[in-house]
């Protein structure tokens, strides 16, 4: 029977290519908004994303993100240094400045002071030149996206000049960081140079970025942090994710993403439901025939969903597949989507979502057949 | 007596005053071997009289024995199960499915009743041959003429060896040789001792075929005629 019902399905090749072609659209707008969506809001958490050697990032109690923290004493850096399990623990300065070139543009970047000695923080992927180039005088690295930014059209390399709050900065090497959700350009510097690129006040300490001894769990030794310091200590993970949750529940964004998926997810219906009913309709007598010769009302069921999700996986797979040349295409390191991609588990998401759509589609259209008189194959 | 007979048969539509009673009381029977035409003017009761008998409708009232069972108290399920396995349909309009090739079509009944697609094809293909459709197993119906199309559902209605065949206006659709083929070919093959064939045709051309004509005014058969049916193509027989 799946045979006859494959046939029957391909057998109508415009309404196949209508159904295919509905559930391939509503694939791609729920898969590209998706991922647009987790590209978006992960950029909020780039900084925390990139700094691989951390485990445990220490806070101001009242620091909700990333890109938006309580500047804390200097002090507490030594507090930190002195619980027990954590094997090391540097100072990391975040803060916004303007950027100008010689040629006169200009832009908001984050400046990121990193510990002098280490440079625990910086992204270690570098395009052009190395993190000990930071070591030299009013030298700052700074994202190849950012550079093409600054200076559009030109060979990436360092030796650029710029001024970063009237003060000046040497581009010494080229970083791949992704841009951040609020700041667009992410500049890497030591830290005493930070602090002169960011005047402010006494108070200048983001962020102190700690390790975990080895044989301790690192949220545990958050917890003791906390305790001991009164500070708040997350794992990587958790600041990641709880930097995402800030921003999900403190923008529209969410809301307006959502509606565009569900909007997707409705076209999907409207057109495959539309489809799919026009199908059945216009095999109805067909299926009266194979009701007349003793096929049960279950296995006209079984055909019907056969024909479902075989349109659903040929859609799906269509969607998916612009939705991810979509996504390769933008993902350039020159891109202002850089760091935009599929996750897996929009695709898997968006996978049951697109089989309960067809599904749903054809339960609509299903009723028609289920209570289809056999007899009416007497009728001219 | 084998086969089929209906007694006192009420069967109406509609409800209040738009309720139309279009079996009065009707009295039936096709005697299994024989060729039975059901015949009369158009909306006596004739196309709903097969499908009671076919057990595709419910009736008001009355009974009916199809080789020893009555399709009218079986569950769904086992109605279904009737249909499959008991009735040969041929319709007026082919009623062939368009995406499967003339083989496929023919072998519908049998992967209804679970037959793997590769061996009813194999016998589809062998009872088309008998119909002299050898050459056109895998055209699909589009690219067949009227006649080879219905020779196609005439093999669909015999392949799974039915005990009773129901026509509804075998010829009408094709011009008066295609018809007196699609006849012949018809009463060779599904008329067996086992087997009984019930017509229901307003084509006179064709009368010759019958070994009884039961003629239907207004919900009831009138009168009943047996003939003595000519000689026809020797075929062999299908198994």
């Amino acid at each position: 029977m799946l045979s006859i019902a494959l046939k029957m399905l391909f057998g109508d090749k415009v309404k196949l290519l209508g159904l295919v072609a509905g559930i391939a659209f509503s694939t791609l707008l729920m898969a590209q908004q998706g991922g647009f969506f987790i590209g978006l809001i992960s950029r909020s958490a780039n900084f925390v994303l990139d700094a691989r050697d951390v485990s445990i990032w220490v806070m101001d109690p009242l620091t909700e993100t990333a890109e938006g923290p309580r500047a804390m004493r200097d002090t507490e850096l030594n507090r930190v240094r002195g619980v027990p399990g954590i094997l090391w623990a540097v100072p990391l300065i975040q803060a916004t400045a303007t950027l100008r070139t010689n040629e006169g543009r200009s832009t908001n970047a984050a400046i990121l002071g990193l510990d002098n000695v280490s440079l625990v923080g910086i992204n270690r992927a570098f395009v052009a030149g190395s993190p000990e180039d930071l070591r030299g005088p009013d030298a700052i690295a700074i994202d190849q996206l950012g550079f093409a930014r600054l200076w559009p059209g030109e060979p990436i390399r360092p030796g650029k000049v710029i001024e970063i709050n009237e003060r000046r900065a040497v581009v010494v090497a080229i970083t791949d960081a992704a841009p951040g959700f609020s700041a667009p350009v992410v500049v890497y510097t030591r830290l005493s140079q930070a602090l002169d690129y960011t005047p402010g006040g006494r108070n200048r300490l983001s962020f102190v970025l700690a390790s975990h001894a080895p044989g301790t769990n690192p949220a545990d030794v958050g917890k003791v942090v906390t305790a001991q310091t009164g500070l708040k200590a997350l794992t990587s993970g958790d600041f990641t994710r709880a930097t995402i949750d800030y921003v999900i529940r403190n923008t529209g964004i969410a809301f307006s993403f959502g509606v565009v998926i569900g909007l997707g997810a409705l076209v999907g219906i409207l057109v495959s439901g539309l489809t799919f009913t026009l199908f059945i309709s216009d095999n109805i007598r067909q299926f009266a025939v194979l009701k007349a010769v003793g096929t049960s009302n279950w296995r006209i069921l079984g055909m019907v969903a056969s024909q479902a999700v075989v349109v659903a996986f040929i859609g799906y797979g269509f969607g998916l597949g612009l939705a991810s040349g979509f996504f390769e295409g933008v993902n350039q390191p020159l891109s202002e989507l850089k760091g935009f991609w599929l996750p897996w588990q929009v695709a898997a998401m968006v996978a049951v979502a697109t089989l309960v759509i067809v599904l749903l589609a054809s339960v609509v259209s299903l009723r028609r057949v289920l209570v289809l008189d056999p007899a009416v194959v007497f009728r001219g | 007596m084998s086969g089929v007979i209906v007694t006192n048969l009420v069967k109406s539509f509609g409800a209040g005053d738009a309720r139309v009673t279009v079996l009065n009381g009707t009295d039936f029977s096709a005697e299994a071997g024989k060729m039975t035409f059901l015949v009369g003017p158009s909306g006596c009761g004739k196309t709903t009289l097969i499908s009671v008998i076919a057990a595709m409708l419910s009736v008001d009232s009355g009974a009916v024995n199809v080789f020893g069972t009555n399709p009218l108290i079986l569950k769904p399920r086992e109605v279904v199960r009737f249909r499959g396995e008991t009735v040969g349909f041929v319709f007026q309009q082919f009623n062939l499915l368009p995406s499967l090739d003339a083989a496929e079509n023919a072998a519908v009944p049998l992967i209804v009743q679970g037959m793997s697609s590769a061996k009813a094809r194999s016998k589809a293909c062998d009872l088309l041959a008998l119909l002299g459709l050898g050459a056109s197993l895998s055209k699909l119906p589009s690219q067949l003429s009227g006649g080879q199309q219905q020779r196609v559902a005439i093999a669909r209605a015999l392949v799974h060896e039915p005990k009773l065949i129901v026509c509804d206006e075998p010829t009408s659709s094709l011009d008066a040789a295609s018809g007196k083929t699609v006849m012949e070919l018809f009463s060779s093959l599904a008329v067996r001792p086992d087997r009984a064939a019930i017509v229901v045709t307003h084509d006179d051309r064709i009368y010759h075929f019958a070994d009884r004509i039961a003629f239907m005014e207004d919900g009831r058969v009138v009168r009943t005629e047996d003939k003595t049916r000519p000689h026809v193509i020797a075929l062999e027989p299908h198994r």
